[in-house]
């Protein structure tokens, strides 16, 4: 067997592969443009017969999705920014030091980041309930999110600065830098893509968040896309063919980034979680 | 004064400013609730002393009352259950793909990556998708169990206490083998290859190789790749939500779930809190064992 067929069976065999694992996807798509009587056919049909296109505009419209997605952008947007603010400087710190006190930190960073936002949410419901911050439901969601996502977001962005050279920053400072100058100008400049892509981690976790914003938005016009899509689904709903395309609207931006930048989040991804 | 701003700008405080902060944030947040969940768990919570901080101290009585509910051993069963095989399933078939994807043929990396959606996804329209594909009369899963042969009648994979547990299970491994897959691979990758060209030489075959060499070469990121998984098994509480809610009576109810229930559904905010602190007990060991299969790279 030549190199070149050995190399076409195998991308074969993983086409086929793909596609087997990727046909939740396809079939979430699939059902969307079904008609109500096709999409309880049997046999099921994968190949719609008379693909039903307004169905897009009309969930969007019946659900009301433009508030749903626009809260998930708001809780999203929000507890990205509050981890990078406050979780890059952590990283920086973690990374150019080795001792028993980023030792500590790290450790405490870890524990941290596995405790289940299921089991968290009680006591948090019940201290932000006492102290008035439910109030402000979308700020308690993106306090919670934040809390439960930095430390994810420290040890990705941490594995980024180590790979910035030391010298670079040493030498900004014999030039006459200061430490806040040699950070800003020399340091986070180089980091930077590193950032951005842990940054768009969070924010697609974010943006699908469930657990925080059902438990702490009662409010039906706060409410994120996710909860919005729990609503939609009764236990005896058989509109099908509406919700695959409530799913199918709030999910394809996220795909979209994701494929556009597959590759950059991927090797940020495993550099961080595990070298 | 000055030397103390002077500190910030050029100094140790500078770095002290920059962790100290987050730092503050996170115990705040993460920390307090943490402690305030255990006090709560010994409390006497309801409906009119949730705005108080003072409330009546039960001591263990939120823990008896727990186990001697029936309901109680067999939702720790269902949940050990659902975490042997989430991270079983996801192990063995993410391995699978890393090995296959390792062979390195042009694409393998792009296709490889590409597997990772079904991470980005929002976990409630994962559980949205799996639902509809495991709905009983006209779900796909059924019919193409049927078309192979597999099955004679319908499964109700949602409505039959015996399989609605292994609903959410099938989901989860769906969810979770993409993950496992891409981080054997990083581990995968990292082994030299001059020793299999050297056991090659020996005559050592492919499976010989596959037990001499790759698995005992892999054990610390399989270590840390469990520990991982049975973390997020632990985590995994929106395919619930979004494909059984626990449902029929309990037959696919875990702790993680439960515990969101009881606070949030029945308004027993301490039981609620008890079966959280049991829990998070287990993934504490879980994480413990987690940050020392990594500790090398943690270390540098």
């Amino acid at each position: 067997m030549s190199h070149q067929t050995r190399d076409r069976l195998l991308l074969a065999i993983a086409i086929i592969l793909a596609g087997i694992y990727l046909f939740p996807l396809y079939w979430m798509y699939i059902t969307t443009i079904k008609s109500g009587s096709e999409m309880f056919a049997t046999p099921p049909t994968f190949w719609p017969t008379d693909p039903q296109w307004q169905i897009f505009g009309n969930v969007w419209q019946s659900r009301n999705m433009g508030r749903y997605v626009w809260n998930s952008l708001v809780i999203a947007c929000g507890a990205v920014s509050v981890i990078t603010v406050l979780g890059v400087g952590c990283a920086y710190v973690l990374a150019r030091y080795r001792n028993i006190w980023v030792d500590i930190g790290l450790f405490l960073i870890l524990m941290l980041q596995v405790l289940p936002a299921s089991l968290m949410v009680t006591p948090i419901f019940v201290g932000f309930s006492q102290i008035g911050l439910l109030n402000y439901p979308r700020l308690a969601v993106i306090l919670a999110i934040a809390a439960k996502s930095m430390p994810f977001f420290v040890v990705l962005v941490r594995a980024t600065f180590m790979s910035v050279p030391q010298e670079l920053e040493e030498a900004a400072l014999v030039d006459g830098n200061s430490r806040v100058g040699a950070f800003f100008n020399i340091v986070l400049p180089l980091a930077r893509n590193g950032i951005l892509v842990s940054a768009i981690l969070i924010f697609m976790q974010a943006f699908g968040e469930f657990v925080y914003s059902k438990s702490m938005i009662q409010a039906v016009e706060l409410q994120p896309a996710s909860v919005g899509l729990n609503s939609f689904m009764g236990p005896n709903t058989n509109e099908w063919n509406n919700i695959m395309a409530y799913a199918a609207i709030y999910v394809t931006p996220i795909l979209a980034i994701f494929v556009l930048l597959q590759r950059r989040i991927v090797s940020g991804l495993t550099s961080g979680a595990l070298k | 004064m000055k030397r103390f701003l002077s500190s910030i700008i050029d100094g140790r405080g500078f770095d002290i400013g920059l962790v100290s902060l987050p730092l503050a944030f996170l115990l705040t947040l993460s920390g307090l609730p943490l402690l305030y969940n255990i006090v709560m768990s010994f409390q006497e919570v309801d409906m009119f002393s949730l705005g108080s901080f003072w409330r009546p101290f039960v001591g263990f009585k939120n823990y008896r009352d727990l186990f001697a509910q029936p309901e109680t051993w067999p939702i720790l069963a269902n949940t050990a259950t659902f975490v042997v095989a989430s991270i079983v399933g996801q192990f063995l078939v993410g391995f699978g793909l890393a090995l296959f994807f390792w062979t390195n043929f042009p694409g393998a990396s792009w296709l490889r990556g590409l597997f990772l959606v079904s991470w980005v996804m929002p976990g409630l329209v994962v559980g949205a998708i799996w639902n509809w594909i495991l709905s009983g009369d006209f779900g796909v899963l059924n019919f193409i169990l049927r078309e192979t042969g597999l099955i004679d009648g319908n499964i109700f994979w949602r409505s039959d206490p015996g399989f609605s547990l292994w609903a959410v299970i099938i989901a989860n491994i769906w969810l979770g083998t993409s993950f496992n897959m891409i981080l054997l691979s990083v581990g995968l990758s990292a082994i030299p290859r001059d020793l299999y060209e050297a056991s090659e030489l020996d005559g050592a075959n492919v499976w010989q190789r596959f037990w001499t060499i790759t698995l005992p070469m892999m054990r610390s990121s399989i270590g840390a790749i469990i520990a991982l998984g049975l973390i997020f098994t632990l985590q995994q509480f929106d395919l619930f939500a979004a494909i059984t809610s626990g449902g029929p009576n309990n037959a696919s109810n875990v702790t993680q779930y439960w515990a969101w229930d009881l606070s949030f559904r029945q308004y027993d905010f301490a039981k609620g809190a008890t079966i959280s602190v049991i829990m998070i007990v287990f993934v504490m060991i879980a994480s413990v064992v987690y940050v020392r299969s990594t500790r090398h790279e943690v270390r540098g």
